[in-house]
């Protein structure tokens, strides 16, 4: 076998993901997950479930749009609630009713972000609870506990998180900590074979640290990996780069969840680079803001020029809003119910998120996945040599040219 | 007709026998609806029914503005009639008015009622009134209703408000309380309402309502909403709101059943009794109405 940009995995690690076809120009894989509650075909967009920062979407409405897997809410719907009470309700899947996989995070990335006083030590993430004052140690071990007491298809490790723009030690503290932390949470894990541990690999921005992470955490004997630490503020340029590191070290026949992505062309430059999973809080909190996203950008609904548009937000989408509502009646209903307004426009954009990873697996299963590339960007940017230089980088670091 | 949201809506709104005079606060222009232009709009909207324009006044007004209100009302369903150009399509509703004084409403009643339309509301109540009053001028106008026409009370409202009206002798009811109050993570059921955010429903894993055939009870715990409108706030409200939809339209559809199969009475002292938990602990404007019409709880 000629020397392989990935390495292959350890014989005895749980294969999950069964390649269907790639791309013979870039890194792109067109897949399919096995997962306790049904296949899931990659690339996937995985929608959040259920979410503070997220708005509006029904568990009905996204298997009504063919979600497959969706994000759960480890910290409001299992360390709040608490994990005995999920358990009672028959797990995670069973309290939302939700029928297909359920990806939960480690809950350890919502407390830093929502609790004020939160610490990081050895032993893990300790907070104080806005709600009753209680102080918690979220550890590697009680992540894991309380991931099993929900049940969910993916549980992710709790890692030591670092912004993006963070520079200096604490980048390499975190990168080391997220390796030991790997450690605790499969040494902790009671259900392995009923849910699927992810490593997360960090390392910031800096190379160096990021190769380390990977070929540690490549040694341990997990299912899937996701790649962690970006999608914050740095620049896109840092991005790509970090993202086609990890993917060139990450093993092909395990699942590669990019986290945190994404924007449209984000998503389809990511797919090129090798990635087969992503979560994003983009589309649904751009509907918010009356945005509709469509293959030419995004349509600002509430402005006066689509008063009198009666097409749909997009003539090709299949999403139950296209099908019954025009861009004037949207308009109109910004303008006066916002609620309902946003919710149609909610379900839109996880419909156009959908079928745009349907469109890329489409293309690469039928050997087409460059010239699709080049047809999405020509559509978005109104030329495929007016796409971003990031991305236009990053697609040929990996062959795939736009002009 | 668009007059009471304007009313409502728009500061600068001035009503004169011509219209109601406003300023858009979007573009500042002057704006007249009159009884013409409130049927011109709702022919082109093409609704099944469309309503008059009244000159409404809170129902806790007093004084000579109220007599020129009704006064004013007759005249401009007048004009609504006259510029009617869809009859065959659109079913246009006269609106009673005449406020808490049961003289003006009569007069109200007497005259609206000689003109040739498909169904008459009843306007200017459930404002600020008392129950007393309310049920009251409800019972006066469906006593000089014909029988034979719909009866549309505007603005009811809650449920026992809805079965005593009933009782009384309307048909059709429209109000913003079941998703107004869904929006404050209240969910309606027979005995009242349970106000989800609280902490005593964070292990129930019943559905809000047992008997309720709507998707959120098919679907979902009170502990699984409990915790979404911790969490998810929209996504909860959503649910609330399909569920308080569906309370009110499997009401008067239990009504209406009990009303068909000769049980209405029965019907009553039941509701009554589930939602007071006990037909005396009812409310004793409720009690007055019912009784009034014969039924005693």
């Amino acid at each position: 076998m000629a020397a392989a940009v990935s390495p292959t995995s350890l014989e005895s690690a749980p294969r999950i993901m069964r390649l269907v076809a790639e791309c013979s120009r870039s890194r792109a894989r067109a897949g399919e997950l096995r997962l306790p509650h049904g296949p899931v075909a990659t690339p996937v967009f995985m929608p959040v479930g259920t979410q503070a920062t997220m708005k509006g979407i029904t568990a009905e409405q996204l298997d009504a749009l063919g979600c497959r897997i969706c994000l759960g809410n480890t910290y409001h719907l299992g360390l709040r609630p608490g994990p005995e009470l999920i358990q009672k309700a028959h797990g995670l899947h069973g309290f939302m009713n939700w029928p297909h996989n359920l990806l939960t995070d480690s809950g350890g990335f919502q407390m830093v972000s929502l609790v004020s006083l939160s610490e990081v030590t050895e032993e893990g993430v300790r907070f104080r609870s806005p709600y009753d004052g209680d102080e918690t140690l979220l550890s590697p071990e009680k992540s894991v506990e309380i991931q099993n007491a929900l049940g969910s298809d993916i549980i992710m490790q709790l890692d030591d998180v670092v912004s993006s723009t963070v520079t200096g030690p604490r980048v390499e503290e975190a990168m080391y900590r997220s390796i030991r932390w790997l450690d605790r949470c499969i040494a902790a894990h009671q259900r392995p074979d009923k849910q699927n541990l992810f490593a997360i690999i960090q390392g910031g921005l800096d190379a160096d640290l990021r190769t380390t992470c990977l070929e540690e955490m490549t040694k341990r004997d997990v299912p899937g990996f996701a790649i962690g630490g970006l999608s914050g503020g740095e620049s896109k340029g840092q991005f790509w780069r970090m993202v086609a590191l990890s993917t060139s070290r990450l093993p092909k026949d395990k699942p590669r969840y990019l986290m945190g992505v994404g924007y449209a062309t984000d998503l389809v430059v990511c797919v090129a680079l090798g990635c087969d999973m992503f979560d994003c809080v983009f589309p649904t909190r751009t509907a918010r803001f009356g945005s509709a996203l469509v293959p030419t950008g995004n349509l600002q609904l509430k402005k006066k020029q689509y008063e009198k548009d009666f097409r749909p937000i997009d003539n090709d989408c299949a999403c139950p809003t296209c099908q019954k509502h025009s861009r004037a009646f949207l308009h109109a209903l910004l303008h006066s119910d916002n609620t309902a307004a946003l919710h149609h426009l909610t379900v839109h954009n996880i419909a156009y998120q959908l079928q745009l990873m349907s469109a890329v697996r489409a293309s690469i299963v039928e050997k087409r996945f460059p010239d699709f590339v080049r047809d999405f960007m020509g559509t978005m940017y109104g030329d495929p040599t007016l796409c971003p230089t990031w991305a236009t980088e990053a697609l040929a670091s990996v062959g795939i040219t736009l002009s | 007709s668009g007059g009471f949201q304007m009313v409502s809506l728009v500061s600068l709104s001035e009503v004169t026998e011509e219209g109601v005079r406003f300023r858009s606060p979007y573009d500042g222009d002057e704006t007249l609806l009159s009884p013409e232009k409130s049927v011109e709009i709702q022919n082109a909207l093409g609704s099944d029914i469309i309503m008059q324009l009244d000159d409404v006044v809170s129902s806790t007004v007093t004084g000579p503005r109220v007599e020129e209100a009704m006064y004013r009302s007759i005249r401009w369903l007048d004009r609504c009639i006259a510029a009617h150009q869809r009859p065959d399509k659109q079913n246009l509703f006269a609106i009673i008015q005449g406020g808490l004084d049961a003289d003006l409403r009569t007069t109200c009643l007497e005259e609206m009622t000689k003109r040739d339309v498909p169904g008459f509301a009843i306007g200017g109540l459930s404002g600020g009134e008392s129950k007393g009053q309310f049920w009251r001028m409800v019972a006066l106008s469906t006593s000089r209703l014909p029988k034979d026409k719909p009866r549309y009370l505007m603005g009811v409202g809650y449920a026992t408000d809805l079965v005593v009206c009933v009782a009384l002798g309307c048909d059709m009811f429209d109000c913003v309380f079941p998703t107004r109050t869904a929006r404050f993570g209240s969910a309606l059921v027979p005995t009242g309402n349970l106000q989800l955010k609280k902490k005593q429903y964070e292990k129930d894993f019943r559905p809000i309502d047992n008997d309720c055939a709507c998707p959120t009870c098919q679907k979902h715990s009170r502990a699984f909403l409990h915790a979404l409108l911790h969490s998810d706030n929209t996504a909860a409200l959503h649910h609330l709101t399909v569920h308080n939809i569906a309370y009110q339209l499997q009401l008067m559809s239990a009504v209406r059943a009990s009303i068909v199969e000769k049980r209405f009475p029965d019907f009553v002292r039941d509701f009554m009794g589930t939602m007071y938990g006990d037909p005396t602990l009812c409310p004793t404007w409720a009690t007055e109405a019912l009784a009034s019409v014969g039924i005693t709880l």
